[in-house]
């Protein structure tokens, strides 16, 4: 008796609860208005939050550009952990009304095209994504592309472009020819990254070498520190990451190092150390997505961008860094945007020795995004993690 | 000069039963209070705040069944935190044995699960998950009965390992868990015959009946049972047991296999249920963790954490939802939470205590 006494006494609590709140109808409506002239509801889910200095910092440049060009507001909703339990998530923003969704982690694909089924209505776009993965053959829960959404569109862009370049400027600072990358995870994006940056270090100095160190996190203040001075005792003298923060280009300034960045231009992070980063600039595909959605269409590509058309781009140089290399640099990258340099034109051999690509030949893109699993020559470390 | 009054705790000899039932619910009113002054004070409306909260957690279609949903994983870690505590025995690595399950159970649903009809896997699933749930924690059920080895340690230390564990299998090349072909690290989905459909479109699954079920025995067990008074007698005196011929050493064995088992059951609800493959995001979410608030908040009373593990999966969907309803950050709700836990166990020493102010003279006499 005394436990049942309990349990109402719990059930009894939880309906207080209710009633507590139950009583507070009257000051309840809560929705906020859009800025005035807003035609679109848009929505933006991040992983972290929008001021790492790194990767969701970049996202939320681009969409303070959105909010500044269309004169909308956009619901941005952070710390939201990757996978299964993400659904919710997505399902609370397609039922309060949100028009255009942008999801900016790897992981929230299947969860948000799972919500995409049951809200036709509203435009689910997916950063880094790729539809193949969806699919039953790439481990997903569609039969095939036919079964996918309709409403579902995925964003990323051609960073090897802007590692190649960012490789010449590590290639002419390293004294050594011993350069280090601290790297995520073992996966095409980032051995492509890798590779690239390898091809563009050796294009000037033909002696370099890259030496990888893997992290397996994406954002790990203090393991990527750990990672670049593993690296640095080891003796390299240029830095270079695959990483969400500055940890590693500020592990690398405290050696007299010098640093290659990603995802943000934050030369005033170490300005000694600075030599260039691949960066982002999502702006210009927020906007454009988002006055798609507002005319009535859903853009469902699987958006590849590049340094062409501005989503790729290349951070300003440190002053550490020549005329001479900063010619080079500009040289390739015009030829790079208009599309007469590629980074993975061959001849380019593996890393055993063998060869990958011959002479001229070019590698497809479908390959580099998703067979792209082992290093170049001149990189030491393993392609497995 | 000294203050004239001194607070005594007298223990209750009995606690009136009118006490059990008012003590809960001022617990959670004065966590409320507690909390809009927290929300006033940082400039957002606590009405709308708790409104939104209890809307997206328990009123809307959406909101309950959600929580339904969530309720299930967390009244299997809650029943089985609660199962070792009642023994004194204080397994706090449910966490650990949560992912065991989920280990265990994505095995079976991979390997077994293209051979076997789905009437048969899903509840294998949910076997062979407890099953794996109960080897985790062997060893220190093991340790603890034949050398008094402090069990709150190794438990809470081999939940980095099954985290490492989970993590091993899911980024590991050619593991037998990782989705193939495919280029980024992710579990491989379980056979359809080991993966149940939820209720309507919901994310609620039956699993969730099932759990309530396997509570309310859990009750009669404890309540009814010669084996449930065996683990009372030896919580209240082990050595008085001793004398009355109880081994204690078997039953604290068999009480932290079963609540190692119930937690690596709440981990195959995840595999049949919503997530139906290793997901290295559950080491974000926290449920074995949780399940120690909820068996708390039931003071180990299996009907009772049904209750609770309800009220706390509300809570957490109801904050989940508040920085899309609202524009208040969702700490908040993990704050609420955390604040109706505090009172509610404060709220016990009203219960157990009488609290009377003594006049100092009197005292001195």
């Amino acid at each position: 008796m005394k436990k049942l006494w309990k349990l109402a006494a719990t059930a009894a609590a939880a309906s207080l609860l209710v009633a507590a709140c139950g009583g507070s109808d009257s000051a309840s409506d809560t929705t906020q208005a859009p800025a005035e002239g807003a035609d679109v509801k848009v929505a933006v889910v991040y992983l972290g939050v929008p001021d790492d200095k790194g990767w969701t910092y970049q996202h939320e440049q681009g969409i303070l550009q959105l909010e500044q060009e269309l004169g909308v507001e956009v619901k941005r909703v952070e710390n939201v952990p990757e996978g299964a339990e993400s659904e919710a998530t997505f399902e609370a923003l397609a039922a309060e009304g949100y028009q255009l969704i942008f999801a900016t982690s790897f992981g929230y694909g299947a969860p948000m095209a799972k919500v995409a089924v049951n809200h036709p209505d509203v435009c689910f776009q997916w950063a880094t994504g790729a539809k193949f993965l969806l699919t039953k053959a790439g481990g997903g829960e569609f039969a095939d592309f036919d079964a996918l959404p309709t409403n579902l569109g995925t964003y990323f862009g051609a960073a090897e472009e802007a590692r190649y370049l960012s490789g010449i400027a590590a290639g002419k600072a390293t004294k050594n020819n011993k350069i280090g990358y601290v790297a995520a995870f073992p996966i095409p994006e980032v051995l492509r990254g890798i590779n690239a940056f390898t091809l563009g270090a050796r294009s000037v100095n033909p002696d370099a070498t890259v030496q990888v160190t893997w992290t397996k996190t994406w954002f790990d203040p203090t393991i990527e520190k750990q990672a670049a001075e593993s690296l640095l005792d080891a003796g390299v003298d240029v830095m270079a990451q695959h990483q969400d923060t500055t940890e590693p280009g500020l592990a690398a300034d405290a050696k007299g190092a010098k640093w290659v960045g990603y995802n943000s231009d934050v030369k005033e992070a170490a300005p000694k150390a600075w030599l260039t980063a691949p960066t982002w600039n999502w702006g210009p595909f927020y906007t454009k997505t988002a006055q798609a959605v507002a005319g009535g269409t859903c853009p469902t590509d699987e958006y590849y961008g590049n340094m062409q058309d501005g989503m790729v781009t290349l951070a300003s140089f440190g002053e550490s860094v020549d005329a001479e290399t900063q010619s080079l640099i500009e040289e390739k990258k015009a030829a790079t945007i208009a599309g007469e340099f590629a980074p993975f034109t061959g001849p380019i051999n593996k890393q055993d020795g063998s060869a990958w690509l011959a002479d001229g030949e070019k590698a497809e893109l479908g390959f580099l995004l998703g067979e792209m699993l082992f290093f170049v020559e001149g990189v030491v470390g393993s392609a497995k993690g | 000069m000294p203050a004239p009054f001194r607070i005594v705790f007298e223990q209750r000899a009995e606690t009136p039963k009118y006490l059990s039932a008012l003590v809960p619910l001022i617990s959670v009113l004065a966590a409320l209070v507690a909390g809009a002054l927290f929300l006033t004070a940082t400039g957002y409306s606590a009405t709308d705040t708790y409104k939104n909260m209890l809307d997206d957690g328990f009123l809307t279609y959406r909101g309950i069944t959600e929580t339904l949903g969530l309720s299930t994983v967390l009244i299997c870690t809650g029943i089985a935190a609660a199962f070792s505590f009642q023994m004194n025995l204080y397994n706090i690595g449910g966490e650990g044995q949560l992912y065991l399950g989920m280990i265990g159970g994505a095995w079976a649903g991979l390997a077994l699960g293209p051979h076997l009809p789905s009437f048969v896997m899903i509840p294998l699933v949910l076997i062979i998950g407890s099953f794996a749930g109960a080897v985790w924690i062997f060893v220190p059920a093991f340790v603890r009965a034949r050398l008094g080895t402090s069990e709150i340690v190794t438990t809470l230390l081999l939940t980095y390992v099954a985290s490492s564990l989970l993590k091993h299998f899911i980024n590991t090349p050619d593991s037998f868990f990782r989705a193939k072909n495919v280029a980024f690290p992710q579990g491989r989905n379980v056979a359809d015959s080991a993966a149940l459909s939820p209720i309507g479109d919901t994310r609620l699954y039956p699993t969730f009946f099932v759990v309530v079920a396997l509570a309310l025995f859990l009750y009669w067990l404890v309540k009814k049972t010669e084996f449930g008074y065996r683990i009372q007698v030896i919580a209240d005196s082990p050595r008085a047991a001793h004398y009355a011929g109880v081994s204690a050493n078997r039953t604290t064995m068999s009480v932290m296999l079963l609540s190692g088992a119930l937690a690596g059951l709440g981990g195959a609800t995840l595999i049949v249920g919503p997530f139906a493959r290793l997901d290295q995001g559950i080491t974000l979410l926290g449920y074995g963790y949780a399940g120690i608030v909820v068996a708390a908040l039931a003071r180990n009373n299996f009907a009772g954490i049904i209750v609770s593990g309800i009220l706390f999966a509300g809570l957490r969907v109801g904050g989940e939802k508040l920085q899309i309803s609202t524009d208040t950050p969702k700490h908040i709700g993990v704050m609420m939470q955390g604040a109706i836990l505090l009172f509610a166990l404060g709220g016990e020493a009203f219960r157990r205590y009488k609290i009377r102010a003594v006049r100092m003279k009197a005292v001195a006499q």
